[in-house]
């Protein structure tokens, strides 16, 4: 026979149940930490496959499609990115590797779109929002662009994407044997490279942009005296490897400075250029802990004891688990709450009258 | 999403900023009726603006002929076939009605869908990205008319006569619109398209830009362009230099841009209107493109349903079947060429500004001539006066003076054959 009291047991432990349903994907890239393995001598910076590389634990990031800032691209491809760091107490080495079935290294047709991976860092203390920051927490982005790293290895132009392309003159251009690669004797015709645009630049010393945001939509190229990170990227059998490397400290207000046996918070992106991945349709990771190995060939770091920093603001999306969208979750859960709530209301009350 | 009020709707519509206007609006009145083919709008863009590398395949200004041609090819049909697809999924069906039109609706009110309504939940703005084989041949079905059913070899025994050709064609040119409510400015992430203050033209900021190609995306009449030399986008400038007055000749006043001045099929009106606080165009009844455009409502928006609000206004061809204007120019088609076919005394003379001075005209007077023929059109009897009409520029100095009776000048008999 029901009672009042085993009907309120019952209640409760259902309302536990349902609280538990809707905090479901507790598994989140929060629990990981990607130490960055010290080791002595050179880096390897343009070496994906360097044995070094044996030396650092490889933590696999999972990675969602960006649901929060329009636009929004539900199904993003990438999603996952195998991450390991080492460093040599100077400098610091990523190489991130992910599957892309193709390779998407120019973007100088109109629907070309590139390849390229990101990673974030928070410039202060705590965790901004780990989509592009917020205001007042600002994030540096090293960004790795396939054209730009092609373009390194071989200059991309117009001639290569179009062999048959005949043009009788570019007015404005120093003579040339080719004019298809005659330097510009007045910017103004490339407008973009004129206004100061970096990404407009002909040739880029490194196929990483360093970049600072403070929320949606401010992602702002560093200053070109301020490129410091370099990177090398390699396409192979459907998997991208790419290395970001940057000295640990930098002099720039705008740079993330890293030093051991400090816990950091980092994050990743990626875009697919063949599903013309760019800007916020991308795919991300949240925060993940990130810590500098102290001693050479140990290759993790001490216990770091406390979690990550704390979030700098209440964010609810921005403390959620990779994959976990608040406000789907938080409808479902209603949705089983309210009726359950209102059922047992209903059985409590008819219960007490039968009573 | 905050609500804007559209005018060429007659409604407010959602948009995803608030409702802002600059002090002027870049506009134009194209005549349909007039224009001869020639591309020399397209090409004087071109070799003011787009003939450096990266930009070969751009042409900010092109004409494209009806209904076939289009550059992106079949731009028109996929933005009507994506918004056709969101009113089905929303069990709409878009129609005007006329009978509410007023001063604030002056083609009455749709109930439709706009582009930036019918974007779901992912995007600003519906729209779609054209394939790069799709910017090809821009001037692809040029001169092609719909073909003629009924007589043999599709010849027609009797000729074409008006309301509607059976076997017909019509050129559309196209520059940006500067739109009121632009899309391309509406779906940019970066914040980096902007709308002058000024002029009401609309502007990529090349060093803020970054190449997402939203823009392109949105923009309905598929006018922002990308650049793969400097990985970032670009669009019709509205020759803002001239526009300012700053280019030498102009002598500080407003000129009309260079795809209007070099028109030789004279079908081209260029200037600014003033704009009120609320969006609407202050009252000027002698200002040639208020007075077209508001007063006479000869002049319409391309695709009003889009919802962008566009500032080039067409003069609908005559001979097109109506309902294809409609579609293109809303319901004020029928209105528009009725007037268009028997104009009254002083729109006869305000349609002799066109393309007759380079800087742009703020204010007309006509001076009244006399009768010098009678007519009837369509059924009705028609005047015509030979009327003198005196544009002013933006310091409310003569510029040009026109008779609507061209002068004639017979050549004397010893220079019969010289040029
Ligand atoms: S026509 Fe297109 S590019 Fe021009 S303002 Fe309108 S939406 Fe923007
Ligand atoms: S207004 Fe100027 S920039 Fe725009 S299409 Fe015409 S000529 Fe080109
Ligand atoms: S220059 Fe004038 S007449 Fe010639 S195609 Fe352009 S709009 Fe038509």
């Amino acid at each position: 026979m029901f009672t009042r009291s085993r009907l309120i047991i019952v209640a409760v432990c259902l309302l536990a149940l349902g609280a538990v349903l809707a905090n479901a994907p507790l598994v989140s890239s929060q629990g990981l930490t990607i130490t960055a393995a010290a080791i002595e001598g050179d880096l390897p910076i343009d070496a994906p496959d360097s044995a070094l590389w044996q030396q650092a634990t490889a933590v696999e990031v999972p990675m969602s499609a960006q649901m929060i800032a329009r636009p929004i691209m539900p199904e993003t491809n990438a999603k996952a990115i195998t991450v390991r760091a080492l460093h040599n107490n100077a400098e610091i080495a990523f190489l991130l590797e992910w599957q892309d079935a193709t390779r998407n290294d120019t973007t100088l047709r109109v629907d070309d779109f590139r390849d390229s991976v990101a990673i974030q860092f928070p410039v202060g203390e705590g965790q901004p929002f780990y989509c592009m920051g917020q205001q007042g927490g600002d994030v540096n982005i090293w960004h790795w662009k396939a054209d730009w790293q092609a373009s390194l290895i071989a200059q991309q132009n117009l001639q290569t994407t179009y062999p048959n392309l005949a043009v009788d003159q570019y007015p404005f251009t120093e003579p040339a044997e080719n004019i298809y690669l005659a330097a510009y004797a007045d910017r103004n015709y490339l407008t973009a490279e004129a206004a100061g645009n970096y990404l407009a630049l002909p040739t880029h010393g490194s196929p990483v942009e360093d970049l600072v945001a403070g929320g949606f939509g401010t992602l702002t190229t560093q200053p070109l005296a301020g490129q410091n990170v370099r990177g090398f990227g390699e396409w192979r059998d459907g998997v991208w490897r790419v290395i970001f490397s940057r000295e640990l400290t930098s002099t720039e207000a705008e740079d993330v400075m890293l030093a051991p046996e400090k816990l950091y918070a980092v994050a990743f992106a990626a875009w697919d250029g063949a599903n013309q991945e760019r800007n916020g349709s991308k795919s991300t990771s949240q925060w993940v802990s990130f810590q500098l190995a102290s001693a050479p060939g140990t290759g993790a770091a001490a216990p770091a004891g406390a979690a990550a920093q704390a979030p700098l603001t209440a964010s609810v999306a921005a403390t959620q688990p990779t994959g976990f969208n608040p406000l789907f979750w938080g409808f479902i859960a209603l949705l089983i709450l309210i009726p359950l709530g209102v059922g047992v209301v209903m059985l409590y009350f008819y219960l007490g009258n039968k009573a | 999403m905050p609500d804007v009020y559209n005018w060429h709707l007659g409604r407010t519509m959602t948009y995803p900023y608030p409702e802002a206007h600059p002090t002027k609006q870049f506009a134009a009145v194209f005549n349909i009726n007039r224009c001869i083919g020639c591309q020399t709008c397209t090409g004087s863009c071109k070799a003011t603006w787009t003939f450096s590398r990266g930009q070969e395949y751009m042409w900010w200004n092109n004409v494209e002929t009806k209904p076939y041609g289009s550059y992106p090819q079949h731009w028109d049909v996929k933005v009507l076939q994506l918004l056709d697809e969101a009113h089905q999924a929303a069990g709409v069906q878009p129609q005007w009605d006329h009978s509410q039109a007023s001063e604030q609706a002056p083609y009455g009110v749709y109930n439709g869908l706009t582009l930036t309504e019918a974007s779901g939940p992912n995007e600003q703005v519906l729209g779609y990205l054209p394939a790069e084989s799709e910017w090809r041949s821009p001037n692809f079905y040029e001169d092609t008319s719909t073909g003629y059913k009924g007589g043999a070899y599709g010849l027609s025994p009797d000729g074409a006569s008006l309301p509607e050709h059976q076997a017909w064609f019509f050129y559309l040119m196209r520059i940006c619109n500067h739109c009121t409510y632009p899309a391309c400015l509406a779906a940019c992430p970066r914040k980096a398209i902007y709308k002058r203050e000024e002029d009401g033209i609309v502007l990529i900021d090349q060093e803020r830009c970054r190449g997402y190609r939203k823009c392109v995306q949105a923009c309905p009449y598929k006018k922002s362009m990308y650049r793969g030399t400097t990985q970032v986008s670009e669009k019709c400038v509205g020759c803002y230099p001239r526009v300012e007055g700053a280019d030498p000749l102009s002598d500080g006043v407003p000129m009309e841009t260079r795809c209007m001045a070099v028109c030789p099929g004279k079908i081209r009106l260029n200037g600014l209107v003033d704009v009120a606080e609320d969006g609407s165009w202050v009252e000027n009844p002698k200002h040639p493109l208020y007075f077209l455009v508001r007063m006479e409502q000869i002049a319409l928006p391309l695709y009003p349903q889009f919802g962008t609000e566009p500032n080039i206004y067409y003069i609908p061809p005559r001979w097109a079947p109506r309902p294809y204007l409609r579609q293109m120019f809303g319901p004020g088609v029928d209105h528009a060429i009725e007037r268009y076919t028997a104009p009254s005394r002083e729109l006869l003379a305000v349609l002799q500004l066109f393309r007759t001075t380079q800087k742009m005209i703020f204010r007309y007077e006509i001076e009244e001539g006399p009768l010098v023929r009678e007519a009837e059109i369509n059924g009705k009897p028609w005047q015509m006066y030979n009327d003198t009409v005196i544009g002013f520029d933006a310091k409310d100095r003569e510029i040009v003076r026109l008779s609507v009776v061209e002068p004639l000048h017979e050549r004397p008999m010893e220079r019969l054959n010289s040029i």
